[in-house]
């Protein structure tokens, strides 16, 4: 992606459309509701979760990286060499003096459960009281109370103009304001086109259900509720998901989604081997032999996608997921 | 043994009615004619035509659960009787000996050290680390005196049980993030629904064979509710018995255990509940207890899959929500009495 942005920067500054204006110091952004001071654009930086450090690495900031953590898949391609330069604090949640050690300017984090009033590493005071800035995705605090439930409970459905904003603040931040600009424009390029290739087509029959993991294989799964992003990538495509609790990853009983029978099913890839279920052709193994989900219509005709778990995450990931979505859904056949 | 006859039917008429309850009701809605066809075809070859997904569900999915809960019930409380007049303790029951514990250890190492791609399921490690809670119980107990003082056998699963837990919560702290421990939490209350047909066959044959044993001994149990000493004195070989029945208590619960999770309650309120109903006999006591765990867990997996609409609780909540207020009023019916 990086090339591409390039060339788009390139482009888009011959033509001065997206000459957007340097950053003006001191800035003050207001992000989940503490508001952060920057007397300059942050030099050293940490990471708390794998969409804020590939948002910095799209952002072309990876140099400005000294350190990242709580991990779920491989990063992605493109950053390969990148990331090898910046040392990983974590494989999951860095310890708070691991995180003020290397002497960062800026914290950005994933999920408020990591950095908030119950942080795992620590609250956003902790790290003020040491002069260092936090910066909070806002997809993880916009209209959801993390407080409540494992994975918070989101009060509104899920925005992915919360995506765009959290760019265009650390491209300010970092007074990279057009990167942040032609960055955005990719990812909402990737979106049309997504909602392009299925114009025309009816999909108001058409159902689908997000199978994250299970903590056995046989139990009842974590799948995508309402609100959340999955249920987004779904909303935005025009396909109703099955489940309809509105928590976002609730677990619910074979009995109830085999019932429901889908028009697709979508289960997760991730390099994570916590549960057996974790792995996508454990789930695919259980779907065609399990006496009842071997029945469904999804399982009968193969419509079964398999996508990584990232892009079912407020990340740059989500579009090119989107993308996987809508192609599988135009062909009406999964891709091999 | 002919009055026993008409309660024995009357016996199997309720477990067949509880397990078809079992059967008819469940998450979603299936008519009970579409639940009565299914069971025709399959049990007598009916042939009518039904939708493949609900035969599954019925067939497959609910009637293995109330076989499995009727199974693990019955074999729960089974053990909880042994264990009482073992131990000659009211508080007695199968997961004092620190097995649940030892389970939960088991089954989060698993979980946390990602040995799930490695064949060993989470039910596996649940039955490994029960039977090493158990082990560790008995060498406790055996190094602290002598076999016929059954207060040393309860301190030390009190201990091991410590251990273990403790252990657990080291290992949920020290590695889980809150996703995960939601997930361990979700097995450790106790969960029927990963059950299908080989855990049937796997719980039945436990429970029917824990049931036969002690109904075998149940002479000796007998005595050693007089204690061990009265049971010497009746020509019983006090440590050699005591040591088989234990370690059949160990082996069921830890089958159990490893399918279904940690389901409390059943083992301690079962026998207590009929004891007062029926006294302490137990050529009587046995099989009523067995039949009336049955019925609880059936029931109690029934409401945790239907008191909220969408959503299952976890029926160990559901075995302890009834199990305690029932304890309690056992425990101020027994006001006054040694």
């Amino acid at each position: 992606m990086l090339p591409r942005i390039a060339t788009l920067l390139a482009g888009l500054s011959l033509t001065g459309l997206a000459q957007a204006a340097a950053t003006l110091y001191p800035l003050t952004v207001d992000n989940c509701g503490a508001p952060q001071t920057f007397a300059q654009a942050p030099e050293r930086a940490v990471t708390i979760g794998q969409a804020g450090t590939e948002m910095l690495y799209a952002l072309g900031l990876g140099d400005k990286l000294v350190g990242s953590s709580l991990w779920f898949n491989n990063v992605l391609p493109e950053f390969q060499a990148l990331n090898a330069k910046v040392p990983r604090l974590a494989d999951n949640e860095p310890s708070f003096e691991a995180v003020v050690g290397k002497r960062p300017q800026l914290v950005a984090v994933q999920f408020e459960w990591m950095v908030g009033a119950q942080g795992a590493v620590a609250t956003r005071e902790q790290f003020s009281e040491l002069n260092i800035a936090t910066y909070l995705l806002p997809s993880d605090c916009e209209g959801k109370d993390n407080l409540v439930g494992a994975d918070g409970t989101r009060l509104q459905a899920f925005q992915v103009d919360s995506i765009y904003k959290s760019i265009s603040q650390l491209a300010e931040i970092f007074d990279v304001q057009d990167r942040g600009t032609a960055l955005n424009a990719d990812l909402k390029g990737r979106l049309d086109s997504a909602k392009k290739q299925l114009a025309g087509k009816d999909l108001s029959n058409t159902s689908a259900l997000f199978w994250f993991s299970s903590a056995d294989l046989g139990i009842d799964p974590y799948v995508a509720g309402r609100q959340g992003v999955a249920d987004f990538m779904l909303r935005t495509l025009g396909v109703r998901n099955v489940v309809e609790s509105t928590e976002e990853w609730p677990t619910v009983g074979w009995e109830t989604l085999a019932k429901a029978n889908p028009t697709w099913l979508i289960i997760a890839r991730m390099d994570r081997r916590r549960y057996p279920a974790d792995d996508y052709r454990k789930k695919l193994e259980f779907l065609r032999h399990d006496p009842v989900t071997k029945q469904m219509d999804a399982v009968r005709n193969n419509r079964i996608i398999i996508l990584d778990a990232d892009a079912m995450q407020a990340g740059i990931r989500l579009f090119r997921g989107l993308q996987t979505l809508s192609a599988a859904f135009a062909s009406g056949e999964a891709a091999p | 043994m002919m009055k026993a006859l008409p309660y024995s039917a009357l016996a199997l008429l309720a477990l067949l009615a509880a397990v078809l309850a079992g059967t008819a009701i469940g998450e979603t809605n299936l008519p009970p004619q579409v639940v009565y066809q299914v069971l025709a075809n399959h049990l007598w070859q009916a042939g009518y035509p039904v939708d493949p997904i609900d035969a599954g569900i019925v067939w497959n999915y609910r009637l293995t659960r109330a076989l499995v809960a009727a199974a693990c019930g019955a074999g729960l409380a089974t053990c909880g009787v042994i264990l009482q007049a073992l131990l000659r303790n009211p508080l007695a029951e199968p997961y004092l000996l620190g097995l649940s514990a030892g389970a939960s250890t088991g089954a989060v190492l698993v979980g946390l050290l990602g040995l799930g791609s490695v064949a060993l399921s989470m039910s596996g490690g649940a039955f490994i680390g029960a039977l090493a809670a158990f082990l560790l119980v008995l060498v406790l107990a055996r190094a602290a005196g002598p076999s016929n003082n059954h207060a040393q056998v309860i301190l030390a699963g009190i201990a091991g049980s410590q251990l273990f837990t403790a252990l657990t919560a080291l290992l949920i702290t020290k590695s889980a993030t809150a996703e995960q421990a939601r997930g361990i939490l979700f097995w450790l209350l106790g969960n029927l629904s990963g059950v299908r047909w080989p855990s049937v066959w796997q719980a039945l044959p436990v429970a029917l064979f824990g049931l036969a044993v002690c109904l075998w001994h149940r002479r000796a149990l007998d005595a050693f509710t007089f204690g061990a000493d009265s049971a010497a004195s009746l020509g019983i070989a006090v440590r050699r018995t005591q040591l088989l029945l234990i370690s059949c208590a160990a082996l069921v619960t830890a089958v159990m255990v490893s399918i279904v999770g940690a389901i409390g309650f059943v083992g301690l309120v079962i026998p207590h509940a009929l004891r007062l109903l029926l006294g302490p006999s137990h050529s009587r006591l046995l099989p009523a207890s067995a039949l009336g765990g049955a019925l609880f867990l059936i029931a109690a997996d029934v409401l945790s899959r239907t008191l909220i609409g969408g959503q299952v609780i976890p029926v160990g909540v559901v075995t302890a929500l009834i199990g305690a207020p029932v304890f309690a009023l056992i425990l101020v019916s027994r006001r006054g009495r040694p």
